[in-house]
Order: C-alpha cells, then sequence, then structure tokens
C-alpha cells in the first residue's frame, strides 16, 4: 500500500507529460535532450556503420575469397587456439595430473598431446616467445635477454624496443615543446606468424603475446604483452608511499616517497613522468590525500576527481592518473592503491602507473582502438608489460596475499580478453599469454620445497600450496575454453619454459674475476652496479644479464682488449673451465653447461649475441648483482628473496609443455616449431627462412 | 565610424535587453542546473558502463567488421545497450523534467508570442457550454480596444468571434456577459515582453497550467473558453526568425555538454 501511494506521485507526473498538452511534448530540458542524442547518436553511428558493412560486405567478401582460397581451402581446422601459460614446467604440470589435480590437461594429454617442448637458449621469455611468434633463432629475431648491452659504455639497455621523445622542439624561453609523435622503435626482428595469416586473409586475436611491443600492423587484433612499459617508460616502478622515515632505497623496480601529515590529512604523491616541456624539469608528480579512520581501519582517499575509500591490506580498483605539464599536455595512466597500514605508520603502496588502456599515450594495441575497446568493454586493465609486481613483493613491500591478490585481479581481466576473443574469433586464430603462470612460480616455489633459504623461516608443513592452486586454476581455465570449442578447432597449450628451484645464487663477474678475466682498477675488490671500478683496459670477459657472457673484443667494445683471433680460444677455455663448475658449499654443479653461441646462431643479428651462454644447474641462477654489472667478493651465496624459483638456466632443464587436443606426432617438439605448424595447419607454404619444422597430426581426423 | 559604434552599441543593447539575451541567460542557467540534477539524481557508475559498453560494441562493429556475424551480434548488443542506457537516464529525467516543464510553461507566457501590434487586427473567440447561451452574448470593450467588424456566430461550434484591435500601448481587460454573467479577458496591445495569456479556460486543470495565465472562468457561467490569435514571437538570430524553445533546447544543449565535462558528470 505504502509502494502504491508513493509510486502515485510519480504516475501522477507522467499521466500529466504523456496526456497533456503541447509544451512538455516539446522539450523536456538537457537531460532529456542528451539521453536521446546519445541513443540516437548510437544507433545511428551503428546504422551507418552496418549500412557500409552490409554494401561493401560483398566485395570484401570477394576479395578475401581470393586471398584465401589457398588458405582455409586447405586448412585442418576452422580455427586454432593457442594458450600460452608461460612457465608452465611440464614436470610438474605431470605430478599434478597424477595427483589428479589437473582434469582438463589431463583429457588433452590422453586425447591428443602432452609433450615436453624444447626451448630457446636462453631459456627467457622474451627470447622464447619472440621465437614462438616468428618461427626462428635468435639471431634472426636479435632478441637474446631482456637487455641488451651498448658497446661503447658497457650500459644496458632494453633489447625488444626504444623509445625516444619527438625529434623537433620549440624552444621557448625555459620551455622545449615537443612536435610530433614519440618515437618507438622496435628492436626485435623477423615476422610474427601472424603477419603470413593476414596476408592469406586469415583473422588473427592476438592478446598479450610477449615482445609484441610496438604492435605491428596485420590483419586482425593484437594487444601487446611483456616489454610494454609504464608510463614512466620503465618496466614497472611502484611506489611505496610512507611516513615512515628512511634513507634506505629500494634495489630496483619501486620509489619511496614521503608522506606529510598536516591537521589529520596525509598528502603525497605519485612520481609521474620527466616533464616533456622543459629539459631537466623533474618528474611530473600526481598528489593525493588520505584520511585515515584508525578505529574503521580504513581510510579515504582523494586522488584528482577521485574520491574512495579502503580498508587495510585492500586495493583500490584502477583509477586514473593524470600529469599535467602545462600547455594542454597530459600523460594519461592509470594505477591501483593499496592501503599497507595505518598504525605506527601511514603506508601506501601505489602499482606501477600503467598506460591507460582507454587514453593510451603511447599504442599498446594493433589497432589502436582494441585497447580502448577491450577498457570500454571490461573496465581498465594493467598493460604494463610485466604487470605483476615481483619487486614489491621482493622488497617486502607486499605481502603474499597482496601480490596474489593483484596478480590474479590481472588475470581475471585477461581471461575476459581471451574469452571476449573466442567468441568474436570463430575462424582463424586466436591466441593468449597467461603470465600468471611464470611469476607466481617465481615469487611461491620456495613453499614447493622443503629447505628453501627463502622459506626458512615458515614450517614446511605450513607451506601454503600456491602453485598447486595455480596449476589447478589454469586446468580451470582450460577446461572452460574446452567447452567452447568444437572438433573443427585445435587447442593447444604451450609453454615457453619450465621452472625449476633458484635457491643459490652465482655471480659470474665475481667468478671471473677471482679467475682473472676481469679486473677491478687499483686497490677494488668489488665492482658498483654495471662495472663501476672495473678496469677494462685488463679485461678479458663479463656478463650482464641472465645467461649471457661477453669478451671484451677489440674492435667491436670500446675498450676492448681481447684480440679477434684468440676470441675462439678464449671462448673454449671459458666453456672448459665453467662447465660443471661446482658450489663448494653444497657440493652440487653450479654451471652444467657453456654453450658458445656460434655453433646455433645463424641469421643476420648473431653479432648482438653474447659470446657464450652459461647454463645454470638447476637451483642455481646468475645473482642478482651479477645481472646488474656488479662483481662481489662472494661467488656462491644464498637466494633469500622472494623470487625463488627460476629458469635462466641450462635450457635442457626446464623444457616448456606442450599440450594440444588433437595428436601430433613428434618426438621432440619445440617452440621453434609452432609458427610453421600453425602456417601448414591453414595450408600455408612456409617462409624459406624459417627454422622450425611443422609437426604432422598424427589423425587424418582433423583433416577437413 | 561613429555612425558603426552607435550602430553596433545599439545592436548590443538590444541584444541584452531583449528576448535573446533571456533565451541565453536561462538556457545557460538550466543547462547547468539539469547538468548537476541529472548527476545528482542518476546512478553515475551505471551510466558511466552503460555508455562504455555501448562504445565498446561500437568499436567492435568496426574492428571485426569482415566477420559478418559478430557485426550483426554487435548490433543486438548496440540496441540492448541504447535500452539500457534509456532506463538508467529514466529516473533522473523524471526530476529534471518536472521543474522544467513548469519553467518552460512560465518562459513561454512571455516568449511565445508577441503582444497584438497597436491598430492590427486580432480575433477574440469565446466558446460556450451550449449553442442557446450565443443569442445573449454581449461584449464590452474599453476605449483603446475597438471593434473592426460584426461579431461571427458559429452555432455548430458554440462559437462567436469578435474582430477587434487595440489603439495604444498597454494591458486591457474586455469584459464579455453571457447569461447574467460577466467575465473578463485581458488582452495586450503594443510591445515589450507582457505576460500573455492566449486563453481562458473554465475547469481544465492540467490545461489551465499549460496553457493560460489567468484565473478559472467561474464555475456558473456559460462560458468554457476565451482565447486571442497573438501572433508567434520568432527571435532573430543572423537574420533567421526561430521560436524560443529550438534556441532554448540548442543552447541548453551546448551549455550543458560543456558543463558536464566541467563537473565531470555522466549523462
Amino acid at each position: 500500500m505504502k509502494g502504491l501511494w508513493s509510486a502515485r506521485p510519480t504516475r501522477v507526473v507522467l499521466v500529466a507529460l504523456v496526456f497533456l498538452p503541447a509544451l512538455a511534448h516539446a522539450y523536456a530540458g538537457p537531460g532529456a535532450g542528451f539521453a536521446v542524442l546519445s541513443s540516437f547518436w548510437a544507433i545511428f553511428v551503428a546504422f551507418l556503420y552496418s549500412f557500409y558493412a552490409l554494401m561493401t560486405w560483398p566485395f570484401r567478401q570477394l576479395v578475401r575469397f581470393l586471398r584465401r582460397r589457398n588458405a582455409y581451402g586447405r586448412a585442418k581446422f576452422e580455427r586454432v587456439v593457442i594458450l600460452g601459460f608461460d612457465g608452465m614446467d611440464p614436470d610438474l604440470a605431470e605430478r599434478f595430473m597424477k595427483e589428479g589435480r589437473l582434469p582438463n590437461l589431463a583429457k588433452l594429454r590422453d586425447r591428443g598431446t602432452f609433450s615436453k617442448l624444447r626451448t630457446t637458449f636462453p631459456a627467457i621469455s622474451p627470447v622464447a616467445w619472440s621465437t614462438f611468434l616468428t618461427g626462428v633463432n635468435p639471431g634472426k629475431h636479435n632478441i637474446y635477454d631482456f637487455l641488451a648491452r651498448d658497446t661503447n659504455n658497457y650500459l644496458p639497455f632494453l633489447s625488444s624496443a626504444e623509445i625516444k621523445g619527438p625529434k623537433r622542439h620549440i624552444k621557448i624561453g625555459k620551455y622545449s615543446i615537443p612536435f610530433g609523435k614519440t618515437q618507438i622503435k622496435g628492436m626485435r626482428k623477423g615476422t610474427p606468424f601472424w603477419h603470413w595469416l593476414g596476408e592469406a586473409g586469415i583473422f588473427s586475436s592476438v592478446i598479450r603475446v610477449p615482445v609484441t611491443f610496438p604492435p605491428e600492423k596485420f590483419q586482425g587484433v593484437l594487444l601487446s604483452g611483456m616489454c610494454v612499459p609504464d608510463l614512466k617508460g620503465s618496466q614497472g616502478t611502484f611506489c611505496l608511499c610512507t611516513t615512515r622515515v628512511s634513507d634506505d632505497k629500494f634495489r630496483e623496480g619501486g620509489v619511496r616517497v614521503p608522506m606529510d601529515r598536516k591537521n589529520g590529512v596525509y598528502r603525497s604523491y605519485i612520481p609521474g613522468p620527466d616533464n616533456p616541456l622543459i629539459e631537466k624539469g623533474g618528474e611530473l608528480r600526481a598528489d593525493f590525500e588520505v584520511r585515515p579512520d584508525l578505529r574503521a581501519k580504513s581510510a579515504r582517499f582523494v586522488f584528482g576527481p577521485e574520491k574512495f575509500a579502503l580498508e587495510v591490506g585492500e586495493y583500490s580498483e584502477w583509477v586514473p592518473a593524470e600529469f599535467k605539464a602545462g600547455m594542454g599536455f597530459t600523460a594519461h595512466g592509470i594505477c591501483r592503491f593499496y592501503l599497507k597500514g595505518l598504525s605506527p605508520e601511514v603506508e601506501v603502496y601505489v602499482t606501477p602507473v600503467n598506460i591507460d588502456p582507454g587514453h593510451p599515450d603511447l599504442p599498446i594495441s594493433h589497432p589502436v582502438t582494441y585497447s580502448i575497446y577491450l577498457a570500454k568493454l571490461l573496465g581498465p586493465y594493467a598493460t604494463l608489460g610485466l604487470a605483476e609486481d615481483t619487486w614489491a613483493l621482493n622488497e617486502h613491500v607486499l605481502d603474499d596475499d597482496a601480490f596474489l591478490a593483484q596478480a590474479y585481479g590481472n588475470h581475471e581481466d585477461r581471461e575476459k580478453m581471451l574469452f571476449d576473443a573466442l567468441d568474436k574469433t570463430k575462424q582463424g586464430l586466436c591466441t593468449c599469454v597467461f603470465d600468471t603462470t611464470d611469476r607466481v612460480q617465481h615469487m611461491f616455489w620456495r613453499y614447493l620445497e622443503e629447505d628453501h633459504p627463502a622459506a626458512r623461516d615458515v614450517p614446511h608443513s605450513e607451506h601454503p600450496q600456491v602453485i598447486q592452486d595455480l596449476y589447478e586454476r589454469m586446468d580451470r581455465l582450460v577446461g572452460r575454453v574446452m567447452e567452447r570449442i568444437d572438433d573443427d578447432t585445435l587447442l593447444m597449450v604451450i609453454s615457453d619454459h619450465g621452472f625449476k628451484s633458484f635457491a643459490r645464487c652465482m655471480n659470474l663477474n665475481a667468478w671471473l674475476h677471482q679467475n682473472g678475466y676481469l679486473a677491478l682498477k687499483d686497490g677494488k675488490s668489488e665492482s658498483g652496479d654495471w662495472f663501476d671500478d672495473v678496469d677494462w683496459s685488463r679485461t678479458r670477459a663479463y656478463t650482464m644479464g641472465l645467461n649471457g657472457l661477453y669478451l671484451n673484443l677489440k674492435g667491436r667494445e670500446k675498450q676492448g682488449i681481447v684480440d679477434p683471433a684468440e676470441a675462439d680460444a678464449l671462448k673454449d677455455e671459458l666453456r672448459e673451465r665453467l662447465s660443471g663448475l661446482v658450489d663448494p658449499a653444497s657440493g652440487a654443479v653450479g654451471v652444467t653447461g657453456v654453450f658458445v653461441t656460434d655453433e646455433f646462431y645463424r641469421g643476420p643479428y648473431t653479432e648482438n649475441a653474447p659470446d657464450l651462454l652459461v647454463g645454470y644447474g638447476a637451483g642455481y641462477r646468475a645473482s642478482w648483482d651479477s645481472v646488474m654489472g656488479k662483481v662481489t667478493r662472494q661467488i656462491f651465496e644464498d637466494n633469500t628473496k622472494a623470487w625463488s624459483g627460476d629458469h635462466c638456466i641450462d635450457p635442457r632443464l626446464v623444457p616448456g609443455v606442450l599440450f594440444s587436443s588433437h595428436k601430433f606426432i613428434e618426438d621432440k617438439p619445440a617452440i621453434v616449431d609452432v609458427a610453421p605448424t600453425i602456417l601448414k595447419l591453414f595450408g600455408l607454404a612456409l617462409p624459406a627462412h624459417f627454422d622450425g619444422k611443422p609437426w604432422a597430426l598424427a589423425s587424418p581426423a582433423g583433416d577437413r | 565610424m561613429a555612425c558603426f559604434a552607435a550602430f553596433s552599441f545599439s545592436m548590443v543593447i538590444s541584444i541584452l535587453t531583449g528576448p535573446l539575451a533571456i533565451v541565453i541567460v536561462v538556457s545557460v542557467v538550466v543547462g547547468l542546473a539539469m547538468v548537476v540534477l541529472f548527476g545528482y539524481t542518476s546512478d553515475q557508475k551505471a551510466i558511466g558502463i552503460a555508455k562504455d559498453q555501448l562504445k565498446a560494441h561500437l568499436l567492435a562493429v568496426r574492428l571485426y567488421r569482415d566477420q559478418i556475424p559478430v557485426v550483426m551480434g554487435s548490433y543486438g548488443k548496440i540496441l540492448r545497450g541504447t535500452v539500457r542506457y534509456l532506463k538508467l537516464a529514466f529516473k533522473p529525467l523524471l526530476y529534471v523534467i518536472v521543474p522544467i516543464t513548469l519553467l518552460m510553461v512560465q518562459m513561454d507566457r512571455y516568449l511565445g508570442q508577441t503582444p497584438i501590434p497597436v491598430n492590427a487586427p486580432f480575433l477574440l473567440t469565446v466558446h460556450f457550454s451550449s449553442s442557446d447561451a450565443l443569442n445573449d452574448a454581449t461584449l464590452a470593450l474599453p476605449s483603446e480596444i475597438v471593434m473592426t467588424a460584426p461579431p461571427v456566430h458559429i452555432a455548430a461550434d458554440y462559437q462567436i468571434v469578435w474582430r477587434l484591435a487595440g489603439t495604444r500601448d498597454g494591458s486591457y481587460e474586455m469584459n464579455i456577459n453571457a447569461g447574467g454573467q460577466s467575465v473578463e479577458k485581458v488582452v495586450c496591445v503594443g510591445g515589450g515582453l507582457p505576460r500573455i495569456s492566449t486563453v481562458r479556460l473554465r475547469g481544465q486543470f492540467w490545461n489551465r497550467v499549460f496553457s493560460s495565465a489567468e484565473p478559472s472562468l467561474p464555475e456558473n457561467v456559460s462560458i468554457e473558453s476565451i482565447s486571442i490569435n497573438y501572433p508567434d514571437r520568432n527571435i532573430e538570430i543572423a537574420g533567421y526568425g526561430m521560436n524560443w524553445i529550438w534556441l532554448f533546447f540548442i543552447l541548453s544543449m551546448v551549455a550543458g555538454f560543456i558543463f558536464k565535462e566541467l563537473l565531470g558528470i555522466q549523462i
């Protein structure tokens, strides 16, 4: 009754407006006008598109038919779906399948294929995925590690892409106004196999495959993955805003920002990109306020126009972060806040500021509108290549639960992207790479072992089953994908490499130093990062990055001393001495193989390759310092960081996985074979430069 | 030069004091008020999501244009999304419609019609409840209003029509006598922006709210309505005349679009 009465005034007004005369019908204000216009506009634009699409459809179909008559006509499948589970390990997968944890992957194994998938040398994600997508060895795609070195100064640079400001600037006083676009140069060479598919008129949806930044044109849609930078241009710089006074700096990947208190309100800022208008103008900042409520263990945040409340231990949604440089220049990003604590100190963690997918300042998709489409459809999502903040967990800024919440939040977004792509790609290729498998194994391997140095403070019986849960989660994803495909679709689940423990670190630079290959300046027993205090005039070999070992070669390195004529002998000597190197503390072999790259890299970019690749034994990896070109006193030491599992070891020890819904006949499949296999499945001729060999289907059942 | 300046000055003054200025000011204020009201009374988050989804489906049509099933599916989603968006906009629209309708009714009293020009003929139409009442009906006019033709009796429609003219600026009361009762009707003659009532009605509450600016006719008279055919007012812009409603529609929309951006309100 009450409801009826309360509804009456509304009804009266409605009846009045509908049945009473003229003026009310004429115009009902901007609100109504907007609503009608917006709706009309949507329908109108849709109509225009549909009209255009329908009118041009016969011609486009004709063109497509002519282009693809040799493709789908000879294709074995209507569609190929490739799920990339970065770092899924075949031994763990087998173990969990035996335990009955992975019923869907077991189904694939029983009906189709389950095999180890040989990885690249080195077994590093950007290298392996580049080989996956180009079908060639690293000598042809030019990616050998995350980092490459500048032979002029021995400093590192990102191997996958180079980003520079616009070429032209106009100087007005202190301002330097940029004109033109940001220059982005892709360093990965080679052609992705979906380019060949597109040439034949076969559509592809490619989501988060590593080393696809900057995105290249082809017939399909692509969202770039690993190697997309954050808004600062780094590979991910988190921010810890805190009232705790500390001069400590994070080793890598994060900055500490002070938080000031005034009248019960805490103020801090998020560091952004450098000011593009002023040379050495410093970084731009986005300020925010925190108003704690200690009783409720929560706080209200004010960040630009955004206002939200968080409880301790809670993440915000993605919020827009704008960095204004003045004169209309604004950098658009998104970030998430995490309220770490309110007492005794107020501490707020902020994720690296990701490029806003709905308003991308750099192209992160092809076409550019694809990232916008996904943002409008699903809401904002992480765009950073390495979006799961492993550094923050390593530095104890995030705890296990906070890291997992972040990682799985990103994972869920990517699942939604995958299922949207599956819905939209009924014919052609649909591929999506999930990083979660890699990041979670990196950070939680310590709980898989009884006596990992990084988990000695937690009794083994209390170790959480994070990796088991991860594999089960991935298995459920496979199950949901299987429900959506029919026999005309080939499903492949692959990983770029496997995983092993990372319990002990080896500083290869220290070994080189102690064995007379690398010299420090007089009086120094250690170097700083990036070879600070290294005496190049007496150095014959050095290492940076994860597996590469370089000779200080005359004519190549600026201060090179090794005569090219003596290079082979030096390589042999290093291989001889390093292979089988034993860790004196454990008696285990720290280095199981050293590989001379000349012997297996072929292609136009081999000159950029390391001279040797060091294959660490299971349980070992290059130390954190060695990766950063630092010489320490100790060669071997425990790895006590949360980053406790790894794969940057002897590639023979960490093959990836290959599951498929249809059986392939191949004894030793390798990741380099995937591209030729897909082209062959679609009935296309293989480019002559491919290094991989296509696999044969076991049963003609797949033939159409 | 001086003539041009004087002309420009007089133009500015006339614009600032004329109906155009009123429409501009009211449109901007209404645009702002409506946007704010819409913002407070709507589910901003849901509207934002609904609009984003619509945009996504539009983009899907473009991204997957060679895949007809996807394109057709997207059209379906666009239509469903539009319905969802209109649903979300409905509640705030109710809040917006009521005040603005009442405001527009009042504005129309001033801006909808012009007064009768001096010495220009106009028609006074009286509608009776029966044809009997027509026989003894008479009209008493003030000295400033003159009758320019004998009244016309239209028995079939129960109407008498008088053709009249005003000789001086001003508002005047005319008395219509019928069945021993006398009722008034005001007529505005000349220029300016007087409050004009085109019709006086008996009963018909909602009709009076929307159409009349005068009190109801007494219940016991035999007259249903008294109306005057005022000329419609056109507001001149760049040589084009248009009804104030259209101008108000355009200007308040523009103002609304500007304010929604400034205030960050989803519409």
